[in-house]
């Protein structure tokens, strides 16, 4: 590959990893072309970049799946580098193909090596022949459920049911028993066809409570690859990731070393290019691998906080034909919370509306990854990720009451999210323990009430309104949350919250 | 005052006892409750419990929403509930958030029990699948496969189910 600089980079993708691109891009001197669907034209990745490009529609097919769409922006912009981001297009080897074929440097592996990892189906089959161990699995040509149920009986229920070409969870589902496999497969199925525009789905054994733990890998064009270090993702709901960190935490050292070089020994076998996250399940002190993410992953900056790097700007650079360098000794302990517009009292019921207020918490050691702003929108159309909440501390402890005092001073007004959750499960004796597994989260909820106090809190706040405004609780007199006249503010004294 | 939180459904009645500056004496479903409500650099802040939390509030369209720490909550207004209430008897099923329907799993004329699977919708790329909360009869499906919805849209008619037992 030969290598050139870049000049002008467009980012195929929206929300804080948009933003998080173009800060890397300016601080190496590269402009930046921002696209936006229908439903963003007001969004934080609009604002910040150099120039925007509108692509139409909201729904994701029309807007950041829309290849030809996407092409002729970045042509139209004199784009000479195209970052896809995580998600949307950013592992279909046909988008890096296309990049390539219109003259452009795709910011992430090509094509040929997407085709030998980033389809889950093919990954496995490389793991086996470089000796990496796998889950045991079946993999299914049709959806024909009478295969998938014999392969059942053999390995035992529950199965999980995976998309060839998924992520993200979507497209998995758990089955326990012979009679839901039909239908779950369908549903797996079609799911993955809406989301990847690929239906092809397979069966693995359900490990019971295993652990998630990823090694980060870069791969340059001269045939280096280095591994940065581990993170523990176990603490997952629907197969997505809430919770993040970085060591994981008890894990032996011998296991920690055959992970690396067991993710080292894959990325030599893809001859692998660029940012990639090689995810293995932990049992004890067995391993199996998962799956390649030929991507820049939501969680990359427990890496970056620990391994004190920028891995956009490493992404680029290797895109601009640098050499990878073996990594310095990692520092430190990372933790992530990811802040979902999601009702977590309520199965996690997606929320969706507009941002009145938005308070970003601050201080030694805290990170916040966020497209958040007064009166953004929160749609339908895409994924629930509002923020990311990184905290680092010299040891776990030091990064957990970080990441507590953190989340306490989030606030958001105008949509329900994870963060009150998050704050309750990081102060829990669970994760204080570090007792992580895949189970985390579903063992968690059985117990977990919302505080009460902030319900009270809120029911005194409201009646107060109440009280001091008009008769009936929040009658819409005006509809845009900045311009309401809270009867508070109205009073014209600022304390204390009293009638007039 | 009654508030009706809106993921739940849940009625609170709040009533304030008195003030005193900024100490507040109220009674939340009949517990007393006293807390110092005040104004700080940070905002509006409600003294709980021994903690302390900045409190936002803001009028929607029909509720209100109220921030406190990182939770957020929202309470449906009176005219919010009346509207529902006047659905005279019939129970109609809302889109919970602005999607897409995948399947509709019911028929008109169909008695269904409570728990009974309705309709699936898509939204933020995640089926969910809405149920029937109590016996009913579908009386009305007022969307297809591929619909696109809003928030709020009515979905389903829901009628009495047919049984001898049938209240509410």
């Amino acid at each position: 590959m030969p290598s050139r600089r870049i000049k002008k980079l467009l980012i195929a993708n929206r929300g804080e990893i948009a933003v998080r691109i173009i800060r890397s891009a300016r601080m190496m001197g590269i402009r930046t072309v921002a696209i936006f669907s229908a439903a963003d034209s007001g969004a934080l990745h609009v604002a910040l970049a150099d120039e925007a490009q509108p692509l139409g529609a909201p729904e994701p097919a029309q807007s950041y799946l829309n290849i030809k769409a996407i092409l002729e922006a970045a042509l139209a912009a004199g784009a000479d580098a195209i970052h896809p981001g995580y998600g949307f297009l950013s592992e279909r080897a046909e988008f890096a193909q296309a990049v390539a074929d219109a003259g452009m440097t795709f910011v992430g592996p090509p094509s040929r090596v997407m085709d030998a990892v980033g389809d889950k189906l093919a990954a496995r089959h490389l793991a086996i022949a470089v000796g990496v161990p796998v889950v045991p699995g079946l993999d299914l040509d049709s959806r024909d459920p009478s295969e998938a149920r014999r392969f059942g009986e053999e390995t035992g229920f529950p199965l999980l049911v995976k998309a060839a070409a998924g992520g993200g969870g979507r497209g998995m589902r758990v089955v326990e028993t012979p009679a839901d496999l039909g239908a779950a497969l369908e549903a797996a199925s079609r799911e993955a066809a809406a989301a990847f525009g690929d239906g092809r789905v397979y069966l693995e054994k359900f490990v019971a409570r295993p652990r998630h733990v990823e090694v980060q890998i870069l791969g340059d064009n001269h045939g280096g690859i280095v591994a940065l270090g581990e993170r523990d993702c176990s603490i997952q709901r629907r197969h997505q990731k809430l919770v993040e960190e970085s060591p994981a935490p008890n894990l032996p050292d011998s296991l920690r070393s055959r992970l690396l070089d067991a993710a080292i020994r894959l990325g030599r076998a893809a001859d692998y290019r660029n940012a990639g996250t090689v995810e293995f399940l932990v049992a004890g002190d067995q391993f199996y691998f998962l799956e390649v993410n030929a991507r820049l992953q939501v969680e990359h900056p427990l890496t970056e906080l620990r391994f004190n790097r920028d891995l956009v700007a490493d992404q680029l650079a290797i895109a601009m034909g640098e050499p990878v360098v073996e990594p310095g000794a990692p520092r430190g302990c990372a933790i992530e919370c990811r802040i979902n517009a999601e009702d977590a009292a309520h199965d996690f019921r997606p929320a969706t509306g507009t941002i009145a207020e938005v308070v970003l918490p601050q201080g030694p050691g805290v990170r916040v990854d966020t497209y958040l702003t007064r009166n953004a929108q929160v749609t339908p159309y895409y994924d629930s990720l509002l923020a990311k909440l990184i905290c680092w501390g010299e040891d776990r402890e030091q990064a957990r009451r970080r990441m507590l005092g953190a989340l306490g001073e989030f606030a958001l007004l105008g949509i329900e999210t994870t963060a009150a959750f998050l704050a309750d499960l990081i102060g829990s004796e669970a994760f204080a323990a570090a007792a992580l597994s895949t189970a985390f989260i579903p063992e968690f909820l059985a117990t977990w009430r919302p505080d009460d106090a902030r319900l009270k809190a809120a029911l005194l706040a409201a009646a107060l309104r109440s009280r001091s405004g008009s008769a009936t609780p929040a009658v819409a007199a005006e509809n845009h949350p900045s311009r309401t006249r809270s009867p508070w503010t109205a009073l014209g004294r600022f304390e204390p919250w009293s009638d007039r | 005052m009654k508030f009706v939180l809106a993921s739940s459904n849940r009625e609170y009645e709040v009533e304030i006892i008195d003030r005193d500056g900024s100490t507040v004496r109220a009674r939340i479903d009949g517990a007393e409750v006293v807390a110092r409500m005040e104004t700080t650099a940070l905002g509006r802040v409600v003294r709980l419990d021994g903690e302390t939390f900045r409190v936002f509030d803001a009028a929607q369209r029909d509720s209100l929403a109220v921030a406190v720490g990182p939770a957020h909550f929202t309470f449906k207004t009176a005219a919010g509930v009346r509207r529902r209430a006047h659905a005279s008897g019939a129970l109609q099923v809302t889109a919970p958030m602005p999607g897409k329907v995948l399947k509709v799993l019911v028929v008109e004329g169909q008695v269904v029990a409570a728990g009974v699977p309705l309709i699936t919708l898509e939204a933020m790329k995640m089926e969910t699948t809405l149920c029937a909360e109590g016996a009913a009869v579908v009386a009305k499906i007022h969307v297809a496969p591929e619909t696109k919805v809003d928030h709020g849209a009515v979905l389903i008619d829901l009628g009495p189910a047919p049984s001898p037992t049938g209240s509410n």
